[in-house]
């Protein structure tokens, strides 16, 4: 039928919308900055920047497969920035790594609680969340910069990155893709009372998912200040949107359901990661690359939704 | 037939979704004053050329004629002032506006005063239409949130007979009315008969259309096959027409006799939710019970309460060994499978493949160590839907892609896959088209044979009979009567405990 037909076509499009789109920034940047995209300098920044995209990207794609969603996620991250920061300097750099990741998957636990069990839509949820988070950062480090103990930035090695990297593209794939829970999560974007109806507790996938999110944004949290040595209050201010823009161009539906694929979040994540690197290459000051990001945010919506099936695009 | 009887005429109509052919030279006549049935399986194109004739598609190609003149609407406004007025199967009102606003969506400008609403005036002219049709308890004024089913449906044929129209299509809507529903919409069409207009009514109950329509026009696979005029009329002619093959007239059982079976696999306790009211029964091992009664009566909310889906607000629910059934976990814990009423509302997740569908409820049984593989869900969905026959494409096709009786088809084989003792079935024929009705008798038969348990909810009273070993009929939430097989049954007998 006609109809099939067209979702037939919508989703093989959707299957090569990441494609498109990592081609596209690949080929204009590689011309853009006369190759300078692949030297070693820029692949060594794509692979740190990538780093904080991917992991939140992967968080994304398993709320979006249920149909949540979570803005608080970049000061989720700079909130166990600044508790890791201040326990190492406090007590030792080895207490603060589990204190940075513990710190995440409370706020991540929050967040679940507050969006299953009063039932306050994630977006408005996690918004909330985000504006308090954004107070705590300056509660915590007193409205300055915190510095962390020296021997921290030792901790920021290759084999962590790699190691963080490999484990969250495999992790990431296994559990959306080949377990019960990646199945579920899928079916609890997609039709709620019928998973509900087959005896499944939705809220409890949902609390979960909320839960390694905030743990992702922990560890997050630990590796920026392993990276920079410092907590400030615009750590992670850049993570969320990075990793919407990601999700969206990796066509993973923000609606939920069977047609969110892992592959998209790598994609995604390359194709954005490869963006920032270029733009940085090409001395676009930071509020011009927001700029830039957020029309392609807004493209990559546009273009990649099957709109027929919807009213509002949320 | 005479030419200047005609009221409609269609000619030579095609009708293509993709490779999917629709109508293939499809051509029937209409005449004036006559209620012609339109009748064949799920997919033979009676919603299409229905749906063509109130201009909410295209046809490839073509012709129609009104009173002799040709007739090309380019959209549904044109058709309605062609005087065509459509009721469609699916439900087409907006639950948050009023029922006023509901009928008159779209039209509103007729009563704009001075650059504002008149909403007294809207009411007011709603509720002349709502009590012209014989729906006078339903207030024009009350959100259509408030309303049930039956009564939003109500709302669209008040909305459709508003505009008085010479043809009115009724597209499978009395499946979701009761008696008194269908009461309303039958005086209609008497109405409109004697004036001298025209119906077109689809309906997959056979015994509705031999009741109603003057003439029936079998489809099949979008192919016209033939015209009955009333005198003719014969179950088993008709069913082989739509079928295609001959199909027996008893599919329901055969046997006279109720299960004897004392075992008690699930206990309703003296139940109190909504609008039901203190009712307490026993499923026996083997047993089918079947639930009658209007569409209001309350007993669709009691396979929900048995599900552990609604908390009843007094007594309990409880599984043979005495296990109260307090959500859908432990129901499923003890084996009991549940399919709703609207199926593709809470059953099934539509936008989701087949294998997504009948995997669903029995991950725990796939899953090899931690890992789920396509391998083994493809087993289990062979191994679960052996015997049903869903015609698909392959175990990836999306639900929405089938017709509604191989979609009840994935409902039940994710609950055969999972292994279920009890099944509580909420309509399990409703809209759907002849030959799967009978399968899904046959396999309810089977499970019975084998001893599994089921509850089986239907707003049909024939089906009721047929397959159960006992019936209950619920009448405003509390039960009115109870019956054993071995009574001979018939509709008659239990209409005056439903009413």
């Amino acid at each position: 039928m006609a109809k099939t037909d067209t979702k037939q076509n919508k989703i093989s499009f959707q299957n090569i919308f990441p494609f498109l789109g990592l081609a596209l920034i690949l080929v204009l940047f590689t011309i853009l900055t006369q190759g300078k995209l692949f030297s070693r300098a820029a692949l060594k920044s794509t692979l740190n920047d990538g780093l904080y995209i991917l992991m939140g990207t992967a968080g994304f794609t398993f709320l979006c497969a249920e149909g949540e969603m979570d803005f608080s996620i970049g000061y989720n991250m700079g909130v166990s920035c600044a508790v890791c920061c201040l326990v190492a300097n406090a007590v030792n750099i080895y207490v603060a790594v589990p204190a940075a990741i513990l710190t995440g998957i409370v706020i991540g636990l929050v967040n679940g609680l507050i969006v299953t069990k009063t039932h306050i839509m994630s977006m408005i949820a996690t918004m909330g969340m985000m504006f308090i988070l954004q107070g705590l950062v300056l509660v915590l480090l007193n409205g300055s910069v915190l510095q962390a103990p020296l021997t921290m930035l030792k901790m920021y090695t290759d084999p962590l990155k790699i190691f963080l990297l490999i484990a969250t593209v495999v992790l990431g794939y296994l559990l959306l893709e080949k377990t019960k829970f990646g199945r579920v999560a899928k079916a609890v974007g997609a039709c709620p009372e019928a998973v509900r109806q087959t005896g499944i507790n939705s809220d409890r996938i949902k609390l979960i998912t909320y839960i390694i999110v905030g743990g992702i944004c922990g560890i997050l949290g630990f590796v920026s200040l392993a990276r920079t040595g410092s907590a400030t209050n615009s750590t992670g201010g850049t993570l969320m949107f990075n990793a919407l823009c990601a999700t969206l161009m990796g066509a993973v539906p923000l609606t939920g359901g069977p047609t969110t694929k892992f592959r998209g979040a790598v994609l995604g994540t390359l194709t954005i990661s490869f963006l920032v690197t270029g733009m940085t290459l090409l001395r676009i000051s930071a509020t011009n690359q927001q700029l830039i990001k957020g029309l392609i945010f807004l493209v990559a919506v546009g273009v990649s939704f099957d709109r027929k099936n919807m009213k509002v695009i949320k | 037939m005479s030419d200047e009887n005609l009221l409609l005429k269609v000619e030579h109509m095609y009708k293509s979704f993709g490779i999917t052919k629709a109508l293939q030279d499809v051509s029937f006549g209409l005449r004036r004053g006559q209620v012609l049935g339109l009748i064949g399986e799920n997919g033979s194109g009676k919603s299409t050329v229905t749906s063509i004739i109130a201009a909410l598609q295209p046809a490839d190609s073509g012709e129609m004629f009104l009173e002799g003149k040709p007739y090309a609407p380019k959209n549904s406004v044109e058709a309605q002032e062609h005087g065509i007025a459509m009721i469609l199967q699916e439900k087409g009102t907006f639950d948050l506006l009023t029922v006023a606003k509901n009928i008159f969506v779209g039209k509103e400008e007729r009563f704009v005063r001075h650059g504002f609403l008149d909403g007294k005036a809207m009411v007011r002219e709603a509720q002349k239409a709502l009590d012209t049709i014989g729906a006078d308890d339903i207030r024009a004024e009350k959100p259509l949130a408030s309303l049930n089913f039956e009564e939003r449906k109500l709302v669209e044929v008040a909305r459709a007979m508003y505009n008085d129209p010479t043809i009115l299509v009724v597209d499978e809507t009395t499946t979701a009315l009761s008696r008194n529903g269908r009461d309303i919409l039958y005086k209609i069409m008497e109405k409109m008969k004697s004036e001298g207009k025209s119906v077109i009514f689809i309906s997959h109950d056979l015994d509705e259309i031999m009741e109603v329509c003057d003439t029936v026009t079998i489809l099949r696979d979008g192919i016209y096959i033939d015209t009955i005029e009333k005198k003719d009329y014969e179950p088993a002619l008709l069913r082989r027409l739509m079928v295609g093959r001959e199909v027996s007239d008893h599919y329901y059982r055969t046997d006279m006799e109720s299960c004897k079976n004392p075992e008690v696999v699930l206990r309703m306790d003296h139940v109190s939710c909504k609008d039901v009211k203190d009712v307490s029964f026993e499923l026996h091992k083997g047993e089918i019970l079947g639930f009658g009664g209007l569409g209001d009566c309350g007993m669709h909310i009691l396979g929900n309460v048995a599900f552990g889906l609604t908390d009843p607000d007094l007594g309990k629910v409880t599984a043979g060994d005495g296990t109260v059934i307090k959500n859908s976990q432990v129901a499923m814990s003890k084996k009991i499978a549940y399919i709703s009423k609207n199926r593709d509302q809470e059953t099934l997740m539509v936008s989701c493949s087949i294998k997504d569908n009948v995997c669903l409820a029995s991950y725990d049984k796939i899953k090899k160590g931690p890992f789920v593989f396509k391998k083994d869900e493809n087993q289990f969905i062979k191994e679960s839907s052996e015997g049903l026959e869903i015609k698909m494409r392959d175990t990836d096709q999306y639900v929405m892609e089938l017709s509604g009786g191989n979609k009840q088809k994935v409902a039940l084989a994710k609950w055969l896959g999972f292994g279920a003792d009890i099944f509580i079935l909420d309509c399990p024929t409703r809209g759907i088209d002849i030959g799967v009705k009978s399968n899904i008798y046959q396999l309810m038969i089977r499970l019975r044979e084998e001893g599994k348990s089921i509850i089986m909810i239907s707003e049909e009273l024939a089906e009721v009979i047929g397959m159960s070993d006992r019936v209950i009929i619920l009448k405003e939430g509390k039960i009115s009567g109870e019956f054993t097989r071995e009574q001979q049954l018939t509709e008659l007998m239990l209409i005056d405990y439903m009413v």
